[in-house]
Protein backbone atom coordinates (compact mmCIF):
# COMPACT_ATOMS: atom_id res chain seq x y z
CA UNK A 1 0.00 0.00 0.00
CA UNK A 2 1.28 3.63 -0.53
CA UNK A 3 0.91 5.76 2.12
CA UNK A 4 0.27 9.34 1.65
CA UNK A 5 2.39 12.37 2.99
CA UNK A 6 2.21 16.38 1.89
CA UNK A 7 5.18 18.03 2.98
CA UNK A 8 4.68 20.86 0.37
CA UNK A 9 3.46 23.40 3.08
CA UNK A 10 5.54 23.15 5.94
CA UNK A 11 8.80 25.08 6.44
CA UNK A 12 12.26 23.07 7.54
CA UNK A 13 12.97 20.82 9.09
CA UNK A 14 8.94 19.58 9.87
CA UNK A 15 9.16 18.10 5.87
CA UNK A 16 12.52 16.07 6.99
CA UNK A 17 11.02 15.12 10.59
CA UNK A 18 7.53 14.35 9.29
CA UNK A 19 8.93 12.10 6.91
CA UNK A 20 11.36 10.31 9.23
CA UNK A 21 8.52 9.67 11.59
CA UNK A 22 6.16 8.27 8.99
CA UNK A 23 8.69 5.83 8.09
CA UNK A 24 8.96 4.29 11.52
CA UNK A 25 5.13 3.84 11.26
CA UNK A 26 5.45 2.12 7.72
CA UNK A 27 4.44 -0.83 8.20
CA UNK A 28 6.28 -3.86 6.31
CA UNK A 29 5.93 -4.15 2.46
CA UNK A 30 4.50 -0.43 2.51
CA UNK A 31 5.97 2.46 0.48
CA UNK A 32 5.79 6.00 1.95
CA UNK A 33 4.60 8.35 -1.13
CA UNK A 34 5.68 11.97 -0.19
CA UNK A 35 4.60 15.63 -2.11
CA UNK A 36 7.37 18.20 -1.34
CA UNK A 37 7.81 21.32 -3.42
CA UNK A 38 11.50 21.01 -3.90
CA UNK A 39 13.55 17.65 -4.13
CA UNK A 40 15.05 16.72 -0.77
CA UNK A 41 19.02 15.81 -1.53
CA UNK A 42 19.59 15.91 2.34
CA UNK A 43 16.90 13.26 2.86
CA UNK A 44 19.17 11.23 0.30
CA UNK A 45 21.77 10.30 2.66
CA UNK A 46 19.68 9.50 5.75
CA UNK A 47 17.56 6.74 3.78
CA UNK A 48 20.61 5.48 2.06
CA UNK A 49 22.34 5.01 5.63
CA UNK A 50 18.78 3.49 7.02
CA UNK A 51 18.04 1.11 4.45
CA UNK A 52 15.69 2.34 2.29
CA UNK A 53 15.60 2.75 -1.37
CA UNK A 54 13.25 6.18 -3.19
CA UNK A 55 12.26 6.75 -6.40
CA UNK A 56 11.96 10.93 -7.41
CA UNK A 57 9.63 12.05 -10.03
CA UNK A 58 8.72 15.54 -10.98
CA UNK A 59 10.37 19.08 -11.17
CA UNK A 60 10.92 22.26 -9.46
CA UNK A 61 7.81 23.31 -7.65
CA UNK A 62 6.30 19.82 -7.58
CA UNK A 63 8.30 16.58 -6.45
CA UNK A 64 6.83 12.73 -5.83
CA UNK A 65 9.71 10.47 -3.91
CA UNK A 66 8.29 7.35 -3.27
CA UNK A 67 9.85 5.47 -0.59
CA UNK A 68 10.27 1.79 0.80
CA UNK A 69 12.82 -0.18 2.72
CA UNK A 70 14.81 -2.76 1.03
CA UNK A 71 18.07 -3.81 3.68
CA UNK A 72 18.30 -3.13 7.66
CA UNK A 73 19.94 0.26 8.43
CA UNK A 74 23.63 0.73 8.33
CA UNK A 75 25.06 1.88 11.73
CA UNK A 76 28.28 3.08 11.22
CA UNK A 77 27.97 6.17 13.78
CA UNK A 78 29.52 8.83 11.18
CA UNK A 79 28.01 11.78 10.18
CA UNK B 1 12.10 9.46 -13.37
CA UNK B 2 15.03 11.05 -11.98
CA UNK B 3 17.92 8.57 -10.92
CA UNK B 4 18.95 7.75 -7.64
CA UNK B 5 22.07 5.87 -8.60
CA UNK B 6 25.63 7.14 -7.59
CA UNK B 7 24.48 9.43 -5.02
CA UNK B 8 27.01 10.17 -2.63
CA UNK B 9 27.03 8.88 0.77
CA UNK B 10 28.33 12.38 2.30
CA UNK B 11 26.15 14.81 0.51
CA UNK B 12 26.70 17.42 3.42
CA UNK B 13 30.28 18.67 4.53
CA UNK B 14 30.94 18.26 8.41
CA UNK B 15 29.14 20.81 10.19
CA UNK B 16 32.61 21.89 11.51
CA UNK B 17 33.28 23.81 8.01
CA UNK B 18 30.49 26.18 7.36
CA UNK B 19 30.69 26.67 11.55
CA UNK B 20 34.13 27.48 10.99
CA UNK B 21 33.48 30.39 8.39
CA UNK B 22 30.68 31.40 10.41
CA UNK B 23 32.21 32.22 13.45
CA UNK B 24 35.18 33.59 11.86
CA UNK B 25 32.75 36.19 10.55
CA UNK B 26 31.44 38.21 12.68
CA UNK B 27 35.17 38.85 14.17
CA UNK B 28 36.00 41.08 10.90
CA UNK B 29 31.99 42.65 11.53
CA UNK B 30 33.47 43.60 14.82
CA UNK B 31 36.73 44.49 13.56
CA UNK B 32 34.62 47.06 10.73
CA UNK B 33 32.21 48.41 13.55
CA UNK B 34 35.35 49.17 16.02
CA UNK B 35 37.33 51.12 12.91
CA UNK B 36 33.75 52.95 12.36
CA UNK B 37 33.70 54.38 16.29
CA UNK B 38 37.11 55.20 15.87
CA UNK B 39 37.74 57.05 12.91
CA UNK B 40 34.15 57.54 11.76
CA UNK B 41 35.20 61.51 10.96
CA UNK B 42 37.74 60.60 8.09
CA UNK B 43 35.70 57.67 7.03
CA UNK B 44 32.33 59.37 6.42
CA UNK B 45 34.50 62.72 4.93
CA UNK B 46 35.24 60.82 1.95
CA UNK B 47 34.68 57.43 0.29
CA UNK B 48 38.26 57.42 -0.46
CA UNK B 49 39.74 57.79 2.88
CA UNK B 50 41.76 54.92 4.03
CA UNK B 51 39.12 53.92 7.11
CA UNK B 52 36.44 53.89 4.42
CA UNK B 53 38.08 51.59 2.19
CA UNK B 54 39.77 49.14 5.04
CA UNK B 55 35.85 49.36 6.59
CA UNK B 56 34.79 48.04 2.91
CA UNK B 57 36.94 45.84 2.88
CA UNK B 58 36.45 43.85 6.17
CA UNK B 59 32.50 43.48 6.01
CA UNK B 60 32.97 42.83 1.96
CA UNK B 61 36.04 39.79 2.31
CA UNK B 62 35.98 39.58 6.37
CA UNK B 63 31.98 39.56 6.98
CA UNK B 64 30.16 38.52 4.03
CA UNK B 65 33.00 36.85 1.83
CA UNK B 66 33.35 34.33 5.05
CA UNK B 67 29.35 33.72 4.84
CA UNK B 68 28.71 33.31 1.79
CA UNK B 69 31.69 31.18 1.39
CA UNK B 70 30.84 28.68 4.44
CA UNK B 71 26.85 29.03 2.81
CA UNK B 72 27.59 28.12 -0.11
CA UNK B 73 29.91 24.46 0.66
CA UNK B 74 26.88 23.80 2.78
CA UNK B 75 24.26 25.08 0.87
CA UNK B 76 25.22 23.09 -2.71
CA UNK B 77 24.56 19.64 -1.51
CA UNK B 78 21.37 20.66 0.00
CA UNK B 79 19.91 22.92 -3.08
CA UNK B 80 21.59 21.52 -5.98
CA UNK B 81 22.49 17.88 -5.04
CA UNK B 82 25.97 18.44 -6.30
CA UNK B 83 28.70 18.47 -3.16
CA UNK B 84 32.12 20.58 -3.77
CA UNK B 85 34.95 18.22 -4.04
CA UNK B 86 37.33 17.92 -1.14
CA UNK B 87 35.23 19.96 0.75
CA UNK B 88 37.43 19.88 3.80
CA UNK B 89 40.55 20.76 2.26
CA UNK B 90 38.91 23.62 0.34
CA UNK B 91 37.48 24.94 3.40
CA UNK B 92 40.30 24.74 5.54
CA UNK B 93 41.99 26.33 2.96
CA UNK B 94 39.74 28.97 1.78
CA UNK B 95 38.26 30.15 5.71
CA UNK B 96 42.19 31.18 7.17
CA UNK B 97 43.47 32.78 3.32
CA UNK B 98 39.98 35.07 3.41
CA UNK B 99 40.70 35.90 7.23
CA UNK B 100 44.38 36.95 6.66
CA UNK B 101 43.32 38.34 3.39
CA UNK B 102 40.53 40.66 5.03
CA UNK B 103 42.87 41.67 7.86
CA UNK B 104 45.55 42.31 6.29
CA UNK B 105 44.35 44.13 3.03
CA UNK B 106 42.55 46.26 5.75
CA UNK B 107 45.71 47.20 7.74
CA UNK B 108 47.74 47.79 4.38
CA UNK B 109 44.50 50.21 3.36
CA UNK B 110 45.04 51.95 6.40
CA UNK B 111 48.59 52.88 6.14
CA UNK B 112 49.93 49.32 6.68
CA UNK B 113 52.13 49.72 3.76
CA UNK B 114 52.27 48.07 0.23
CA UNK B 115 53.69 44.77 2.05
CA UNK B 116 51.03 44.29 3.97
CA UNK B 117 48.39 45.71 0.85
CA UNK B 118 49.79 42.97 -1.22
CA UNK B 119 49.69 40.05 1.08
CA UNK B 120 46.44 40.81 1.60
CA UNK B 121 45.55 41.30 -1.86
CA UNK B 122 47.06 37.57 -2.88
CA UNK B 123 45.58 35.80 0.04
CA UNK B 124 41.78 36.93 -0.06
CA UNK B 125 42.49 36.26 -4.36
CA UNK B 126 43.46 32.71 -3.30
CA UNK B 127 40.97 32.23 -0.95
CA UNK B 128 38.47 33.31 -3.84
CA UNK B 129 40.04 31.77 -6.40
CA UNK B 130 39.68 27.92 -4.33
CA UNK B 131 36.11 28.91 -3.50
CA UNK B 132 35.46 29.93 -7.46
CA UNK B 133 37.40 26.68 -8.50
CA UNK B 134 35.53 23.99 -6.50
CA UNK B 135 31.78 25.54 -6.26
CA UNK B 136 32.34 26.17 -9.99
CA UNK B 137 32.72 22.05 -10.36
CA UNK B 138 29.86 21.62 -8.09
CA UNK B 139 27.72 23.87 -9.94
CA UNK B 140 28.59 21.80 -13.11
CA UNK B 141 27.78 18.70 -11.62
CA UNK B 142 24.09 20.40 -10.30
CA UNK B 143 20.92 18.32 -10.62
CA UNK B 144 18.40 20.70 -9.56
CA UNK B 145 17.26 24.46 -8.50
CA UNK B 146 18.72 25.59 -12.39
CA UNK B 147 17.85 28.91 -11.64
CA UNK B 148 19.20 29.17 -8.55
CA UNK B 149 22.61 27.26 -9.67
CA UNK B 150 22.52 29.76 -12.52
CA UNK B 151 22.78 32.70 -10.19
CA UNK B 152 25.29 31.22 -8.69
CA UNK B 153 27.66 30.45 -11.22
CA UNK B 154 27.49 34.62 -12.65
CA UNK B 155 27.90 35.28 -8.65
CA UNK B 156 30.82 32.84 -9.19
CA UNK B 157 32.02 34.60 -12.60
CA UNK B 158 31.57 37.97 -10.83
CA UNK B 159 33.96 37.52 -7.80
CA UNK B 160 36.72 36.27 -10.27
CA UNK B 161 36.10 39.56 -11.82
CA UNK B 162 36.30 41.69 -8.56
CA UNK B 163 39.17 39.79 -7.57
CA UNK B 164 41.23 40.24 -10.80
CA UNK B 165 40.40 44.05 -10.74
CA UNK B 166 41.28 43.86 -6.74
CA UNK B 167 44.71 42.76 -7.93
CA UNK B 168 45.63 45.19 -10.85
CA UNK B 169 43.85 47.63 -8.43
CA UNK B 170 46.12 46.79 -5.53
CA UNK B 171 49.21 47.04 -8.08
CA UNK B 172 48.80 50.20 -8.81
CA UNK B 173 47.94 51.75 -5.33
CA UNK B 174 51.79 49.59 -4.78
CA UNK B 175 53.18 52.27 -7.47
CA UNK B 176 54.33 49.31 -9.47
CA UNK B 177 51.71 50.08 -12.52
CA UNK B 178 49.87 52.99 -13.63
CA UNK B 179 45.96 53.20 -14.26
CA UNK B 180 43.78 55.14 -16.66
CA UNK B 181 40.57 56.50 -14.65
CA UNK B 182 41.55 54.96 -11.53
CA UNK B 183 38.64 55.66 -9.35
CA UNK B 184 36.53 54.22 -12.49
CA UNK B 185 38.17 51.19 -12.23
CA UNK B 186 37.38 51.21 -8.46
CA UNK B 187 34.41 51.84 -9.07
CA UNK B 188 33.89 48.55 -11.30
CA UNK B 189 35.64 46.34 -9.12
CA UNK B 190 33.19 47.45 -6.39
CA UNK B 191 29.94 47.02 -8.40
CA UNK B 192 31.14 43.80 -9.35
CA UNK B 193 32.26 43.04 -5.79
CA UNK B 194 28.87 44.37 -4.32
CA UNK B 195 26.67 43.58 -6.60
CA UNK B 196 27.98 40.95 -8.61
CA UNK B 197 29.18 38.71 -5.53
CA UNK B 198 27.10 39.85 -3.16
CA UNK B 199 24.03 40.59 -4.92
CA UNK B 200 24.08 37.47 -7.39
CA UNK B 201 24.59 35.11 -5.05
CA UNK B 202 21.94 36.75 -2.27
CA UNK B 203 19.03 36.67 -5.45
CA UNK B 204 20.25 32.95 -6.41
CA UNK B 205 20.16 31.97 -2.67
CA UNK B 206 16.64 33.82 -2.21
CA UNK B 207 15.15 32.23 -5.11
CA UNK B 208 15.02 28.77 -2.56
CA UNK B 209 15.05 29.87 0.91
CA UNK B 210 12.73 32.72 1.03
CA UNK B 211 9.67 30.03 -0.42
CA UNK B 212 11.42 27.58 2.33
CA UNK B 213 12.03 29.08 5.12
CA UNK B 214 8.73 31.39 4.70
CA UNK B 215 6.75 28.75 3.04
CA UNK B 216 6.13 31.39 -0.07
CA UNK B 217 4.80 30.65 -3.05
CA UNK B 218 7.71 30.63 -6.17
CA UNK B 219 9.63 33.58 -7.37
CA UNK B 220 8.24 34.14 -10.64
CA UNK B 221 9.84 32.34 -13.07
CA UNK B 222 10.14 35.10 -15.33
CA UNK B 223 12.11 36.53 -12.88
CA UNK B 224 14.14 34.07 -12.34
CA UNK B 225 15.36 33.33 -15.51
CA UNK B 226 16.33 36.84 -16.54
CA UNK B 227 17.02 38.69 -13.71
CA UNK B 228 20.91 37.44 -12.58
CA UNK B 229 21.87 37.31 -16.27
CA UNK B 230 20.51 40.57 -16.72
CA UNK B 231 22.22 42.53 -13.78
CA UNK B 232 25.32 40.29 -14.85
CA UNK B 233 24.95 42.08 -18.68
CA UNK B 234 24.33 45.13 -16.94
CA UNK B 235 27.87 45.02 -15.02
CA UNK B 236 29.22 44.04 -18.09
CA UNK B 237 28.08 47.00 -19.86
CA UNK B 238 29.18 49.08 -17.39
CA UNK B 239 32.80 47.86 -17.25
CA UNK B 240 32.83 48.42 -21.13
CA UNK B 241 31.73 51.45 -20.99
CA UNK B 242 35.21 52.50 -19.27
CA UNK B 243 37.16 50.78 -21.85
CA UNK B 244 35.10 52.53 -24.52
CA UNK B 245 34.77 55.44 -22.83
CA UNK B 246 30.93 56.55 -23.11
CA UNK B 247 29.49 58.28 -20.60
CA UNK B 248 25.69 57.41 -21.62
CA UNK B 249 26.34 53.56 -21.27
CA UNK B 250 27.97 53.73 -17.93
CA UNK B 251 24.58 55.08 -16.76
CA UNK B 252 22.52 53.10 -18.78
CA UNK B 253 24.38 49.82 -16.79
CA UNK B 254 24.00 51.08 -13.59
CA UNK B 255 19.83 51.92 -14.15
CA UNK B 256 19.15 48.75 -15.45
CA UNK B 257 21.30 47.33 -12.33
CA UNK B 258 18.92 50.09 -9.83
CA UNK B 259 15.86 48.51 -11.72
CA UNK B 260 16.69 44.87 -11.50
CA UNK B 261 17.74 44.69 -8.05
CA UNK B 262 14.80 47.34 -7.66
CA UNK B 263 12.43 44.33 -9.01
CA UNK B 264 13.99 41.88 -6.85
CA UNK B 265 13.77 43.34 -3.33
CA UNK B 266 9.99 44.37 -4.21
CA UNK B 267 9.42 41.24 -5.70
CA UNK B 268 10.32 39.56 -2.46
CA UNK B 269 8.89 41.79 -0.04
CA UNK B 270 4.84 40.82 -2.39
CA UNK B 271 6.14 36.92 -1.89
CA UNK B 272 6.74 37.52 2.18
CA UNK B 273 3.79 39.74 2.14
CA UNK B 274 1.45 36.13 0.59
CA UNK B 275 3.58 33.74 2.77
CA UNK B 276 1.75 31.03 4.74
CA UNK B 277 3.81 30.87 7.88
CA UNK B 278 2.48 34.23 9.56
CA UNK B 279 4.94 34.14 12.27
CA UNK B 280 7.35 37.67 12.05
CA UNK B 281 10.66 36.39 13.14
CA UNK B 282 14.15 37.67 13.15
CA UNK B 283 15.02 36.50 9.97
CA UNK B 284 11.71 37.82 8.15
CA UNK B 285 12.82 41.75 9.91
CA UNK B 286 16.18 41.32 8.61
CA UNK B 287 14.69 40.12 4.49
CA UNK B 288 12.35 43.25 5.04
CA UNK B 289 14.75 45.62 6.15
CA UNK B 290 17.49 44.80 3.67
CA UNK B 291 14.99 44.46 0.55
CA UNK B 292 13.65 48.44 1.84
CA UNK B 293 17.81 49.28 1.66
CA UNK B 294 17.83 47.96 -1.68
CA UNK B 295 14.40 50.13 -2.55
CA UNK B 296 15.97 53.39 -0.65
CA UNK B 297 19.66 52.84 -2.53
CA UNK B 298 18.12 52.90 -5.73
CA UNK B 299 16.02 55.92 -5.22
CA UNK B 300 18.99 57.59 -4.25
CA UNK B 301 20.89 56.69 -7.36
CA UNK B 302 18.38 58.13 -9.16
CA UNK B 303 17.68 61.48 -6.99
CA UNK B 304 21.92 61.69 -7.66
CA UNK B 305 22.42 61.44 -3.86
CA UNK B 306 25.69 61.06 -2.36
CA UNK B 307 27.24 57.99 -3.43
CA UNK B 308 28.21 56.99 0.93
CA UNK B 309 24.68 57.15 1.62
CA UNK B 310 23.76 54.63 -1.65
CA UNK B 311 27.09 52.33 -0.20
CA UNK B 312 25.93 52.82 3.43
CA UNK B 313 22.56 51.26 2.20
CA UNK B 314 23.43 48.65 0.23
CA UNK B 315 26.79 47.27 2.36
CA UNK B 316 25.63 47.85 5.94
CA UNK B 317 21.26 47.75 4.87
CA UNK B 318 21.26 44.97 2.33
CA UNK B 319 24.21 42.88 2.25
CA UNK B 320 25.26 42.47 6.19
CA UNK B 321 21.23 42.51 7.16
CA UNK B 322 20.08 40.25 4.69
CA UNK B 323 23.29 37.13 5.50
CA UNK B 324 23.33 38.26 9.33
CA UNK B 325 19.27 37.02 8.82
CA UNK B 326 19.63 33.96 6.65
CA UNK B 327 22.49 32.97 9.23
CA UNK B 328 19.90 32.54 12.27
CA UNK B 329 18.24 30.12 9.83
CA UNK B 330 21.05 28.37 8.03
CA UNK B 331 22.71 27.67 12.00
CA UNK B 332 19.99 26.02 13.94
CA UNK B 333 18.69 24.37 10.52
CA UNK B 334 22.17 22.91 10.64
CA UNK B 335 23.03 21.61 14.33
CA UNK B 336 19.22 20.13 13.78
CA UNK B 337 20.00 18.01 10.70
CA UNK B 338 23.46 16.78 11.40
CA UNK B 339 22.23 15.85 15.11
CA UNK B 340 19.05 13.93 13.51
CA UNK B 341 21.77 12.25 10.43
CA UNK B 342 24.49 11.63 13.37
CA UNK B 343 21.24 9.87 15.45
CA UNK B 344 19.43 8.04 12.51
CA UNK B 345 22.62 6.51 11.24
CA UNK B 346 23.76 5.56 14.91
CA UNK B 347 20.92 3.76 16.12
CA UNK B 348 21.35 5.30 19.15
CA UNK B 349 17.38 7.40 19.23
CA UNK B 350 17.24 7.41 22.94
CA UNK B 351 17.84 11.08 22.98
CA UNK B 352 15.52 13.70 21.60
CA UNK B 353 16.81 16.32 19.23
CA UNK B 354 15.87 19.67 20.83
CA UNK B 355 13.74 22.30 18.28
CA UNK B 356 15.49 24.28 15.98
CA UNK B 357 14.67 27.40 18.34
CA UNK B 358 16.21 25.57 21.03
CA UNK B 359 19.34 26.23 19.17
CA UNK B 360 18.99 30.08 18.30
CA UNK B 361 15.88 31.74 20.06
CA UNK B 362 14.25 34.39 18.23
CA UNK B 363 14.58 37.13 20.97
CA UNK B 364 17.73 37.51 21.56
CA UNK B 365 18.29 37.52 17.31
CA UNK B 366 15.81 40.35 17.70
CA UNK B 367 17.91 42.14 19.92
CA UNK B 368 20.78 41.45 17.14
CA UNK B 369 18.38 43.05 14.62
CA UNK B 370 17.85 45.95 16.96
CA UNK B 371 21.24 47.26 17.52
CA UNK B 372 21.88 46.17 13.87
CA UNK B 373 19.36 48.86 12.73
CA UNK B 374 20.79 51.12 15.25
CA UNK B 375 24.07 50.59 13.68
CA UNK B 376 22.35 51.42 10.08
CA UNK B 377 20.39 54.65 11.00
CA UNK B 378 23.15 55.84 13.12
CA UNK B 379 25.63 55.57 10.31
CA UNK B 380 23.22 56.95 7.40
CA UNK B 381 22.45 59.82 9.99
CA UNK B 382 25.92 60.51 10.69
CA UNK B 383 26.17 61.28 7.30
CA UNK B 384 24.56 64.76 8.63
CA UNK B 385 25.42 64.44 12.15
CA UNK B 386 29.19 63.00 11.92
CA UNK B 387 29.23 62.90 15.80
CA UNK B 388 26.25 59.76 15.46
CA UNK B 389 29.02 57.49 13.75
CA UNK B 390 30.39 56.76 17.47
CA UNK B 391 26.96 55.45 18.63
CA UNK B 392 26.59 53.37 15.26
CA UNK B 393 30.29 51.76 15.64
CA UNK B 394 29.12 50.52 19.25
CA UNK B 395 25.29 49.76 17.90
CA UNK B 396 27.47 47.77 15.10
CA UNK B 397 29.68 46.27 17.65
CA UNK B 398 27.16 45.12 19.86
CA UNK B 399 25.37 43.43 16.73
CA UNK B 400 28.52 41.59 15.65
CA UNK B 401 29.35 40.36 19.22
CA UNK B 402 25.40 39.20 19.73
CA UNK B 403 25.70 37.30 16.34
CA UNK B 404 28.84 35.70 16.79
CA UNK B 405 27.28 34.65 20.53
CA UNK B 406 24.42 33.32 19.22
CA UNK B 407 26.31 31.02 16.74
CA UNK B 408 28.44 29.90 19.32
CA UNK B 409 25.81 29.54 21.57
CA UNK B 410 24.60 26.71 18.84
CA UNK B 411 27.54 25.13 18.85
CA UNK B 412 27.98 24.55 22.33
CA UNK B 413 24.50 23.49 22.31
CA UNK B 414 24.88 21.04 19.37
CA UNK B 415 27.99 19.67 20.89
CA UNK B 416 26.28 18.91 24.17
CA UNK B 417 23.57 17.18 22.45
CA UNK B 418 25.58 15.16 20.26
CA UNK B 419 27.66 14.20 23.08
CA UNK B 420 24.58 12.64 24.65
CA UNK B 421 23.76 10.72 21.78
CA UNK B 422 27.45 9.58 21.31
CA UNK B 423 26.91 8.20 25.19
CA UNK B 424 23.39 6.65 24.39
CA UNK B 425 23.14 3.12 23.68
CA UNK B 426 21.24 1.80 20.54
CA UNK B 427 18.01 1.55 20.03
CA UNK B 428 15.56 0.84 17.53
CA UNK B 429 12.64 3.17 19.29
CA UNK B 430 11.49 5.83 17.52
CA UNK B 431 11.43 8.13 20.90
CA UNK B 432 13.93 11.02 19.78
CA UNK B 433 11.30 11.53 16.84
Amino acid sequence: MDVPLDVSALEPPEPMRQILEALFDLADGDRLCVRHRREPFPLYDILQRMGYAWETSGSEGRFQILIWRTAPPVTDGSD
Amino acid sequence: MLSTAGLSLEQAPPIHIPFRFFLTAPLFLLAAALLLALKGDSLLASRWSPAALAVTHLIVVGFLGQVMSGALLQMLPVVAGSPVPSVRLVGGTVNPLLAVGAGMLAWGLLGGGGMALSVGAVCASLGFLVLVLSAGLALLRARGAPQTVRAMGLALGSLLVAVVLGLVLTEALSGRIWILQFPAWVDVHLAWGLLGWVGLLVMGVAFQVVPMFHVTPPYPKWLSFWLPPLAAAALLLGTLRLVSDTYEAGVAATGVLALAFSLFALVTLGLQARRERKRVDATLLHWWSAMVCVLLAALCWLLAGPPVVTGILLLLGAGVGVVSGMLFKIVPFLAWFHLQHRQLTSGKLQVRVPNMLTFLPDRPARLQLACHLLALVGTLAAWAVPVLIVPAGIALALSAALLGGLILRALVRFRRVAMAIEASPPSTHPEAM
